[in-house]
């Protein structure tokens, strides 16, 4: 069980106003329990749009979910549903959704621990209608957040990959055809303003190009 | 004062080793009060062991692969040292579909194992015809199903990422999503294959031990650090599944094992659907054949419960092939990590249990039984090979990796831009 301590720091985070939805909030419920899916709703309703979907499961769930796009996924922690809401996470890496988990039973508590650990997720033990609105206010601010970090992480490690590419192909420059650094360099960035297209594409596609006219096999991977 | 431990299980067949040790008392006579937890979705097991409220799981072995591979929650932070059962899933299509593919191509339908060519050549109708793609399912994205699946198809030239859709469908829910035409094929574990069989909805057209001869399917998943804190009690635990196992691949057993798993408390199904998929008697495959197969599910013997690195490394191949694992992993670091022969020897050498002498064995090498020499013991193994007739040498990941035509190219160059080669020619 979530100690009430827990649940009120939860509020508070919500408090701070992280997220201020201007539109309303789409909202899909997917749940089988129709006392909670109400309780939900009332929460909501002055906010959001809710979508509940009983019932419904696999391919006509994600249906279901790219017609309506929601903003947040609301579920039981213990859906049979779960594995194919994580699926649809792994696929659409670039339009991942918030996703408000319920866990009613003992251990609950542990669940912090796997929020922290990364699931995307978010619990809420002792639900009552006043309380849905900002928690789940809290869950899409915490998953922006988190979201945010992670996008942080993949520029960082992209920008660091694209200069091994650029540094790999000033190299091939400089040693097929007798130019100083500079010139490789300038050369490259001509090129990818010429075509309209990043530095990094350019040098990959030099990369493959120069090492063909060597002779060599298209570099694998880059 | 037995020690209490609480382990997570699917409503599957292959739960048999966890439920039938709970029955017949071996955890009690290793000094284990167990109790089992039944989960309807991976992600919550998985949730569930990761933050300590189970101690182990009945684990799709991809699952741990993927923790030591750094993918998903819980990084580096899942193990095995007991591998529960090998084979035992299946790929089963919509009647309707089994009927087109037998029409359109007769005499691919009718060889063993039954390949996806047929399906090609409905797919390739298919988009002619400006239909849309068909849909198949399987159960999580990192499962034996989603491997076993794709390799199926991509034999065949079919691309299972721009070819067709694949879903995540709860087991349980498989058969109805099937009669409802929301999907038109899956890849499953039992009874949910044998249920689409006999109410006349789907065909099985291949069973995994043809995909793969022995693979490993459900693994004893703990935390690193719970199997660091507790080595005592997972080598009692180990001892207790083994000797389970044991017991579960004699033949005789398996009526009995049936009647426990399907209680309620368990697989909570009519008996008379789990014994078929538990023995193995009266299967469907290549959508018409009906045959006794005894090693659809193995338990115990060819070393099943060994957890060798290759299956690990194969699993990770499978990983990186899909784009799911970059391509710079360290393999060797990854199997170390996710499976732990070391320990499962340390568990069973008491018990007189032979074990091999290396980690890690080449893969696909062998079409029927063999002996392992290189062991305690010598040990009767089974086959091993692939229906593509591939061979995987765990320690050359990326020459076979190499060998697929169909794999994500996420990674890879794309198409050549050859206006640039006149202007570095000048």
């Amino acid at each position: 069980m979530t100690s009430p301590s827990e649940g009120q720091e939860v509020e508070a985070v919500s408090a701070k106003g992280a997220v201020t939805p201007t539109a309303p909030l789409n909202v899909l419920l997917i749940d089988e329990d129709p006392d909670r899916a109400r309780q939900v709703e009332e929460g909501l309703v002055a906010n959001a749009v809710v979508h509940t979907a009983t019932q419904i499961h696999g391919r006509v769930l994600l249906d279901l979910i790219a017609r309506i796009s929601p903003d947040v996924i609301i579920m039981d922690c213990n859906s049979p549903d779960r594995d194919t809401i994580e699926s649809l996470r792994l696929v659409a890496q670039s339009n991942p959704k918030p996703i408000v988990m319920f866990v009613e039973e003992e251990g609950g508590g542990g669940m912090q621990e796997a929020i922290d650990a990364g699931v995307s997720a978010y619990v809420i033990d002792g639900l009552t209608p006043k309380r849905v609105q900002p928690l789940i206010n809290t869950a899409i601010a915490r998953f922006r957040h988190m979201d945010g970090l992670r996008n942080e992480l993949k520029k960082t490690k992209d920008d660091l990959a694209a200069r091994k590419v650029i540094e790999r192909a000033k190299g091939m420059l400089m040693q097929h055809h007798g130019m100083t650094e500079e010139q490789a360099f300038s050369s490259i960035r001509t090129m990818s303003q010429q075509q309209g297209k990043p530095i990094k594409e350019v040098a990959e596609n030099i990369l493959t190009i120069v090492g063909m006219l060597a002779g060599n096999p298209a570099p694998d991977t880059i | 004062m037995a020690h209490s431990l609480t382990l997570g299980f699917a409503q599957l067949t292959d739960c048999a080793p966890l439920a039938v040790a709970k029955e017949r008392g071996a955890f009690a006579a290793h000094g284990l009060d167990v109790t089992l937890k039944r989960f309807v979705s991976w992600a919550a097991m998985r949730d569930a062991l990761g933050t300590g409220a189970i101690d182990g799981a009945h684990m799709l072995s991809p699952m741990v692969v993927a923790s030591a591979a750094g993918i998903g929650p819980f990084p580096g932070e899942f193990t095995t040292a007991f591998t529960l059962n090998l084979n035992g899933n299946a790929i089963t299509v919509s009647t309707g579909l089994y009927e087109v593919m037998a029409q359109m191509a007769p005499e691919t339908v009718s060889r063993r194992p039954l390949s996806a060519y047929a399906l090609k050549r409905v797919i390739d109708h298919r988009k002619e015809d400006g239909k849309a793609a068909l849909t198949f399912a399987h159960v999580y994205p990192h499962s034996m199903h989603a491997l076993e699946l794709r390799y199926w198809l991509a034999a065949a030239g079919i691309d299972p990422m721009r070819d067709l859709n694949l879903v995540v469908v709860p087991p349980s829910l498989m058969v109805d999503a099937l009669a409802a035409g929301q999907i038109d094929g899956y890849c499953v574990g039992e009874p949910w294959n044998n249920a689409a069989v006999v109410a006349g909805i789907g065909r099985t057209l291949i069973t995994s031990g043809e995909i793969w001869s022995n693979g490993p399917e459900k693994v004893l998943g703990v935390r690193q650090d719970w199997a660091e804190q507790n080595k005592e009690w997972h080598l009692k635990l180990i001892a207790a599944l083994s000797e389970t196992c044991a017991w579960l691949d004699d033949m005789d057993n398996r009526l009995t094992a049936a009647q426990i798993i399907s209680t309620p408390d368990y697989v909570n199904a009519p008996f008379d659907e789990v014994v078929g998929s538990l023995t193995g008697k009266n299967r469907q495959t290549g959508g018409e054949l009906r045959i006794d197969m005894p090693d659809f599910n193995v338990f115990h013997r060819y070393a099943a419960n060994f957890p060798w690195r290759s299956h690990a490394k194969w699993i990770l191949s499978q990983m990186i092939r899909w784009g799911e694992a970059p391509d710079d992993v360290d393999a060797n670091a990854i199997a170390k990590l996710a499976f732990r022969p070391d320990i499962y020897c340390e568990a069973v050498e008491p018990l007189g249990i032979a074990c091999p002498s290396s980690d890690e064995k080449v893969e696909g090498a062998h079409p029927h039984t063999w002996l392992l020499s290189d062991a305690t013991e010598p040990v009767a193994m089974g086959a091993d090979q692939f229906m593509d007739q591939r061979i995987f040498d765990p320690t050359n990941i990326d020459g076979y990796i190499s060998g697929f035509s169909i794999r994500d190219q996420r990674s890879r160059l794309g198409a050549l831009d050859t206006s640039q080669i006149t202007h570095l020619a000048k």
